[in-house]
């Protein structure tokens, strides 16, 4: 039934996806008003998108109970300490993204180094950030 | 660079389970897994992909009629419509997502070939899933 070597792991990567709704605007602090909302265009106005957040997590599922991670705990650390920060926020008064510019790689990061120190230490493998059905930005461990 | 591409074909199953280790109380079930005890069903996605050269006359890495075939036969007529924890293959085996993925594998590995058979990516809803590549 099964070609199982000895040598394989059975890591898998784990992927939840999450939600939550926010205001931003793009701005830079290097530039005055004139340049920001010629960089950024109409992003430089304040408005908001419904977020979309992929967390993925890896392991190989524990012998006994399948599971490489336990989808409470994660559930868990992701709404405490992302959703429940952003969601129904302007993302630019949110204290997790102090100092961040909130293009979606910049939330994918900032999201991802939240995530890394409240998941037990190598587990969290990246979070993407999808900003609009169009917009899909994505931040991996190591990169 | 070698001329080689993916093929992702998707297929879906309708299929019960439950979260139980026989070796524990239902106490113990319980409280490691919460509701998932309950014995529940998902309509389940399963993307299969695979990866290969493309061939110089039929311009195909591989035909997904066969492809669809093979997992049409071993996996989506097993499984669907199936209670997954009375399946042999999940015996002394909880049917987590990952644990599935890990199946799935095995059962297409031998059919497919472990040069071809490159990712089992199963959704067990639109908001979670497992990905495993035989590592």
């Amino acid at each position: 039934m099964s070609v199982t070597t000895p040598a394989r792991s059975h890591r898998v990567a784990l992927t939840r996806a999450y939600h939550f709704s926010a205001a931003h605007r793009l701005s830079t602090p290097a530039l005055g008003p004139e340049e920001n909302a010629r960089l950024y265009g109409p992003c430089h106005r304040p408005h908001g998108h419904n977020y979309y957040v992929e967390v993925t997590v890896t392991g190989p599922p524990d012998p006994q109970t399948g599971m490489a991670f336990d989808l409470r705990v994660l559930d868990a650390a992701v709404e405490r300490a992302v959703v429940g920060e952003v969601d129904h926020r302007a993302l630019e008064d949110v204290p997790l993204l102090a100092g961040v510019i909130t293009t979606g790689e910049g939330l994918a990061r900032a999201f991802f180094h939240t995530l890394e120190a409240e998941l037990p230490h190598g587990t969290l493998a990246g979070v993407v950030v999808q900003e609009t059905a169009k917009n899909r930005f994505e931040y991996r461990s190591g990169a | 660079m070698t001329d080689v591409a993916s093929s992702t074909r998707r297929f879906t199953f309708s299929a019960g389970h439950r979260y139980q280790v026989d070796a524990w109380s239902a106490t113990e079930n319980e409280r490691a897994f919460g509701r998932l005890t309950i014995p529940h069903g998902h309509n389940y996605t399963v993307d299969v992909t695979v990866r290969g050269p493309i061939d110089a006359t039929t311009g195909m890495m591989m035909d997904l009629a066969e492809l669809k075939r093979v997992v049409a036969e071993t996996v989506v007529e097993r499984f669907d419509h199936a209670d997954l924890n009375a399946d042999p293959l999940f015996r002394g085996k909880v049917p987590t997502t990952e644990n599935i993925a890990i199946v799935i594998w095995d059962l297409l590995a031998p059919k497919l070939g472990l040069e071809r058979l490159a990712r089992i990516r199963v959704f067990e809803d639109p908001t979670l899933w497992v990905d495993y590549e035989g590592a």
